[in-house]
């Protein structure tokens, strides 16, 4: 096996105190019951370590909801990785931060829904805005590093300069403007959330004079929407190449909206060793280099460049993981994008903005 | 190359961290979100930028250790830090 991966997200849960439309986890939850345990949390990392992981992030759902979150970053820490914590900073207290730090925690990423109070608590579904702010300082305090994300999209994306002030007021290292990606409940809210093709021209052009105002002060980091471009993003770098997220019930997926592809069976860390399911499964193994490529991916220059887009993507929006992603201007389905930008562009001019808020598993499972 | 750049003292920007990456067994920079995968050179810089040796002793020390002379190892120190310092992983 010639590949190994570098980065392991583990999603420690779906529970979740934010209803953001925008979230990518699968609309079907996990109730906390199905979570995997401490101990087999703290083997899944110590695996990882061993197969050439170096970093960790800790995500979900909000990972500050499971009480053993510390002992997870002790973990991955004595197994030599670095640790990242991905998390809406509710219930990130100053004794908790202190914990955190305690345990060997290295970096944190802080999402924001929007600049403006009001606006950043509808979008989260929760009065959370205030808290984020004084969490975001309370990290900058503990000379932890400190990124934030905005995930953007049209209730937010005019604000993209604003947005920006308030990274800068917060001394934040680093910045993700990161664009919505449409699957999950984001794939449920695409009319409603995607901005029009004028505001992802604004919203390009402030990125990238903000980008060059701040070099060297914060990094900033914004890319153009595969739906307003005419190649596919090259998820993940190849699929079973450089990443693995473990899910709150222990599958073991190569990306982490890999769920979203009914074909594919998941091996579960459970049942596995993390080394068997990277070099030997068959989920791993499907989409692995060029060999699996339809026309016109398998003649394309760009193949390993772009390794023909997101097989999520390509699930999602053609029922077959195996088509090109329809982003790509040369798929056969390219006109589905089309489609879908056109329909957002008019539910823009209706001003509409209902969205199905995500939901929490406790609520529905407990 | 200017005096500033021998006199100045490298050490590793917060939050990077260097370590031996045990499957190539080569020095790695890790820091958030990133990954970078250094060559032998870089790895032996940066193991002597403790935040006390300036630019000069850490070419100095490299010299007397791989018993390497002159110019073309200054010019690689100063060409590493400087590629480092541009993606912030370095600061002086």
């Amino acid at each position: 096996m010639s590949h190994r991966p570098y980065g392991l997200l583990a999603e420690l849960t779906h529970r979740c105190p934010l209803h953001c439309p925008y979230c990518s986890n699968p609309t079907q939850l996990s109730a906390r019951e199905s979570e995997l345990g401490t101990a087999e949390w703290q083997r899944v990392l110590h695996e990882a370590a061993e197969l050439g992981v170096l970093q960790a992030g800790f995500s979900g759902g909000e990972p500050l909801i499971r009480d053993d979150l510390a002992e997870l970053v002790r973990a991955a820490r004595g197994a030599g990785l670095y640790t990242n914590l991905i998390t809406s900073a509710l219930g990130l207290t100053p004794a908790r931060i202190r914990e955190l730090r305690e345990a060997g925690l290295e970096s944190v990423q802080i999402s924001l829904q929007a600049d403006e109070p009001s606006l950043a608590d509808r979008i989260a579904g929760a009065k959370a805005h205030a808290q984020k702010l004084e969490a975001a300082r309370l990290v900058r305090e503990s000379g932890l590093a400190l990124s934030l994300n905005f995930v953007l999209h049209r209730l937010n994306i005019a604000r993209l300069e604003s947005m920006i002030s308030l990274a800068e007021e917060l001394g934040a290292e680093r910045v993700e403007l990161a664009q919505t990606q449409w699957y999950g409940w984001a794939f449920l809210n695409r009319e409603t959330l995607m901005p029009t093709r004028a505001q992802i021209t604004e919203a390009a052009r402030i990125a990238s004079a903000a980008k060059a105002r701040l070099a060297g002060r914060m990094e900033i980091f914004y890319v153009l929407p595969d739906y307003f471009g005419d190649r596919p993003k090259p998820c993940l770098h190849g699929w079973g190449r450089r990443f693995l997220t473990v899910n709150p019930t222990g599958e073991v997926l190569p990306c982490p909206t890999a769920r979203a592809i009914p074909a594919l069976r998941f091996e579960n860390v459970r049942e596995r060793p993390l080394r068997w399911i990277w070099d030997e499964s068959e989920s791993f193994n499907r989409f692995r280099g060029t060999e699996w490529m339809p026309e016109p991916c398998q003649s394309c220059e760009l193949r390993e460049i772009d390794f023909g887009g997101c097989r999520c993507q390509a699930a999602l929006l053609t029922g077959d993981p195996a088509s090109t992603d329809p982003t790509c201007s040369l798929s056969p389905h390219h006109h589905l994008i089309g489609e879908a930008t056109a329909a957002a562009e008019k539910v823009a001019t209706e001003a509409r903005d209902g969205f199905v808020p995500r939901r929490n598993p406790s609520a529905i499972n407990e | 190359m200017s005096a500033r750049s021998l006199t100045s003292v490298p050490t590793l920007a917060a939050r990077v961290r260097l370590q031996i990456d045990r499957v190539t067994g080569k020095p790695v920079l890790l820091y958030p979100e990133g990954v970078l995968e250094l060559n032998e050179t870089a790895g032996e810089v940066l193991k002597l930028c403790d935040g006390q040796r300036t630019v000069a002793k850490i070419i100095a020390a490299l010299a007397a250790e791989f018993e390497a002379t002159g110019d073309e190892l200054t010019t690689d120190v100063l060409a590493c830090l400087a590629e480092l310092r541009g993606r912030n992983l370095v600061t002086t």
